[in-house]
């Protein structure tokens, strides 16, 4: 098992590398006139060259890439160039904002996901047909329009929730919940499809077999079959995919973001990804790199427990 | 949750010139209801809250909050006394004398002293904000005691009154300079009405300011605490005024105003940019066809501005055909009709200068400008025989246009006092102004502007506006209407000058 760790943490030391030359080179490319782009047109011509000089933009591509590759192994992220924040700080207060909603709609995507595909699987007929048809019409639904419809609905004509803005849980738990509940929802929809459907295929799968029978003939209850054994073998494959919906979630985060105008790493990303902010989309690939990195370690290890033969693949 | 009003603005250069003012700071309607939170929307976040790297425009909430300016622009487009409570010139115009007021301190507790001041316009000249080269006149600054500044200039600036009603007269704390100047990006020190809230403050999307409790002019701090929020995506401001979750938001688009005032807000309206295509190529060096004025003033002919004021604007707005804006002394309606829409005429003028068969425009386009307006301009050419290429400029669309990559280009600009204008759009050395196009009448008028009397520059003003507008200069569609949504229970006055109200004007009904 340490081997396997070791093995996967260097694996993602390397890519963590990869990934961070990769970005840095396409911001570079797709920069253009960053200095005139941060000061906009009333800038005179000498202003933006002393801006230019000032970010160092002035130096060649390789340069500046060990200049950032250098303050990123000190952990120094560097400044926004057009809000002046720390990278560092920035990343700190707006990672709790999406790590609220993404684990909160993984959270309630795994919980609605085993009730749904346990309850398709076991009562099938006309059950398993309207939970099939809703999984399906959940995923062909792409997420920013749950969300505009839930704001409308729940937020401007009932105003039960925030429409927009994000409230600490340390401020405030029902005003967190107020302004976390609707976006978690909007995120979770097209998870609670493809897990709910994956859950129930297995459980179905793992209901015929004859260890189900000989659990059953010894007089196990339905529910303690279902729920203690037959759930820790459909789970491996649940918990895979639950790890890619995260990871897709992150993604996601990014319209949910913005249409709830949370201060999260999603909104973060779009507007330094279209300003070019060189030092905060490097600072956000990063931590969400690794994020994904330490994600998936942790699927491999829970995998790995539910399942020994992992360890040895 | 309800707001209030106030007072304050920005300048216009026709105003400056020898004035010696003098008087009570600022003029503040006290009528409206004070306490509770305002919270406003901004399409922006500033890219630092040190005063020295400000930005005004759409940025002017999170400075006025934290910071006071040394002169003020009110609602009447009229400048007034703030920190400096008096100003004269010289009689040669080059030396520029405030008398700073002697009962302001700063949130760190320091004085406003003269010193304070030179230190600060000092770093503004030599920062990197937009704007920086606005005091590129100042040769020198004077403090011969605690409460006198003399800024002596190499030049008359009749500009610079009004420069020291914005970004350039924002006034940081001289003992936080000292002391770590760098913090101010994100923790600005000021002696303003609102001191920022660190720690209840989300850089880049959300900025917390609380009453300064020894404000020296509490007759304008209408709130106890203010709370701008930025906000870029539409749906999200719409939402947000359906929702009532602030009092005032800047609109970035004239597309919703219906949706906006069905949900029981006021559309505050005003103008203060121009949009339409500069034709920098004035000599012809990259097409020679825009080197002869009739080609330009085919161009002009070609425009169908009610049109396209309907269709990218939906109304909203005035058609226009000058650069200088409405309130100037340069500005004339009458020259709104030199270049009617008139296609037989564009393609008659094109046949005299020899371009009968047409010729071809090569323009940029910018993912920030709506893909509809670059469909009409290349129909609306077309059909006088103007063939119109677009090259996709991406993020570089600005950089582009400045650095003379393209023989014309469409943007909206802000429209400033007239000596603004000319040095931001026309002088050789405009920044909009990329092919360095010289005239000798233009020269002419130009120096009048700096050097006349308060007289000859407004007639000098006149003279350069019609000159323009004949020659073709620019191609002006309009002046798109900017607007500012505040709900049931906040007033607010727009400014002449600014996109953005002063903070101060915003009040509770």
């Amino acid at each position: 098992m340490l081997t396997f760790l070791i093995r996967r943490i260097a694996a993602g030391i390397v890519l963590l590398f990869a990934v961070s030359f990769v970005a840095f080179s396409l911001l570079y490319l797709g920069a253009g006139d960053i200095a005139r782009r941060i000061l906009g047109e009333n800038a005179a011509a000498d202003t933006v060259a002393l801006k230019a000089h000032q970010l160092g933009l002035d130096r060649p591509f390789i340069v500046q890439y060990f200049d950032w590759l250098g303050g990123a192994l000190t952990g120094q992220l560097g400044k926004s160039w057009f809000t002046s924040q720390s990278v560092s700080i920035d990343i700190a207060t707006r990672l709790p904002v999406t790590l609220s909603i993404v684990i909160g709609a993984v959270l309630l995507a795994a919980i609605v996901s085993v009730l749904l595909g346990v309850l398709a699987a076991r009562k099938g007929g006309w059950i398993d047909s309207v939970v099939q048809v809703v999984s399906v019409i959940g995923y062909a639904i792409p997420n920013f329009v749950v969300a505009l419809v839930l704001v409308l609905v729940f937020a401007i004509n009932l105003g039960w929730f925030k429409a927009t803005g994000f409230v600490p849980l340390t401020v405030s738990f029902p005003a967190w919940i107020a302004s976390v509940t609707l976006p978690m929802i909007a995120l979770s929809l097209g998870a609670i499809a493809t897990v709910s459907q994956q859950i129930r295929g297995s459980v179905i799968d793992a209901l015929s077999r004859d260890y189900v029978r000989t659990l059953r003939s010894r007089g196990l209850s339905s529910n303690r079959v279902v729920y203690r054994h037959v759930l820790r073998n459909a789970g491996g494959p649940a918990l895979a995919v639950l790890s890619v919906q995260f990871v897709g979630m992150l993604g996601g985060a990014v319209v949910i973001e913005q249409i709830f105008a949370l201060p999260g790493i999603g909104q973060l990303t779009v507007q330094a990804a279209m300003q070019s902010d060189t030092p905060v989309v490097m600072g956000v690939v990063i931590v969400t790199a690794i994020i994904v990195i330490i994600v998936n370690l942790l699927i491999d290890i829970a995998q790995a427990g539910l399942n020994p033969k992992v360890r040895l693949s | 949750m309800f707001r209030r009003k106030v007072t304050a603005a920005l300048a216009l250069a026709a105003v400056l010139a020898l004035s010696a003012c003098s008087g009570s700071p600022t003029t503040s309607d006290s009528s409206g209801a004070t306490g509770g939170t305002l919270t406003l929307v901004a399409t922006v976040a500033p890219k630092t809250l040190d005063a020295s790297g400000a930005e005004w425009a759409n940025q002017t909430p999170y400075f006025q909050a934290a910071y006071d300016t040394l002169l003020l622009a009110d609602a009447d487009g009229t400048i007034k006394p703030f920190l400096a409570s008096a100003w004269q010139y010289n009689d040669a115009n080059t030396a520029l004398t405030l008398t700073l007021r002697n009962d302001v301190k700063f949130s760190d507790g320091s004085a406003l002293t003269s010193e304070v001041v030179k230190t600060n316009l000092e770093r503004f000249k030599a920062g990197t904000s937009s704007t920086a080269s606005a005091l590129r006149n100042v040769a020198s600054i004077d403090t011969p005691d605690a409460q006198t500044v003399v800024i002596n200039l190499t030049d008359p600036d009749p500009a610079l009154v009004t420069y020291l009603t914005r970004e350039a007269g924002l006034i940081a704390s001289g003992q936080a300079i000292a002391a770590d100047a760098a913090a101010l990006a994100t923790d600005p020190i000021g002696s303003g009405p609102y001191i920022m809230d660190t720690a209840s403050t989300v850089i880049g999307t959300s900025y917390v300011y609380t009453k300064n409790p020894n404000y020296w002019d509490p007759a304008i701090q209408h709130y106890d605490k203010v709370v701008v929020n930025t906000v870029a995506d539409q749906t999200a401001a719409l939402n947000i005024i359906k929702s009532g979750e602030a009092n005032g938001v800047r609109l970035a688009s004239n597309l919703n105003l219906a949706e906006v005032q069905a949900s029981g807000w006021t559309v505050n309206a005003g103008e203060i940019n121009v949009g339409g295509l500069l034709l920098f190529d004035r000599a012809g060096t990259m097409v020679p066809a825009l080197g002869d004025v009739r080609v330009r003033q085919a161009i002009n002919y070609a425009l169908d501005r009610p049109g396209l004021l309907q269709a990218l604007q939906k109304g909203a707005g005035t058609v226009t055909e000058q650069v200088f804006p409405s309130r100037s002394t340069a500005f004339d309606s009458a020259l709104d009709s030199t270049y009617s829409y008139d296609p037989a005429k564009a393609k008659q003028l094109l046949s005299t200068a020899g371009y009968a068969s047409g010729f071809t425009l090569n323009l940029p386009t910018s993912p920030s400008i709506p893909p509809a307006a670059y469909t009409l301009l290349q129909q609306l050419f077309s059909d006088v025989g103007i063939t119109v290429n677009y090259t996709d400029a991406g993020n570089n669309y600005i950089a582009d246009l400045v650095a003379a990559k393209y023989p014309a280009g469409y943007i909206n600009l802000e429209q400033g006092g007239d000596w603004q204008v000319a040095q931001f759009m026309i002088s050789p050395t405009a920044t909009w102004n990329p092919f360095h196009y010289q005239d000798a009448t233009v020269d002419g008028y130009l120096k009048s502007m700096q050097f006349g009397t308060q007289t000859e520059r407004d007639q000098a003003a006149t003279e350069l506006n019609k000159y323009i507008v004949d020659q073709a200069w620019f191609a002006p569609f309009f002046r798109p209407q900017n607007s500012i949504a505040t709900d049931a229970h906040t007033t607010v006055k727009m400014l002449p000058t600014n996109v953005y109200p002063n903070l101060y004007d915003f009040q509770q009904k």
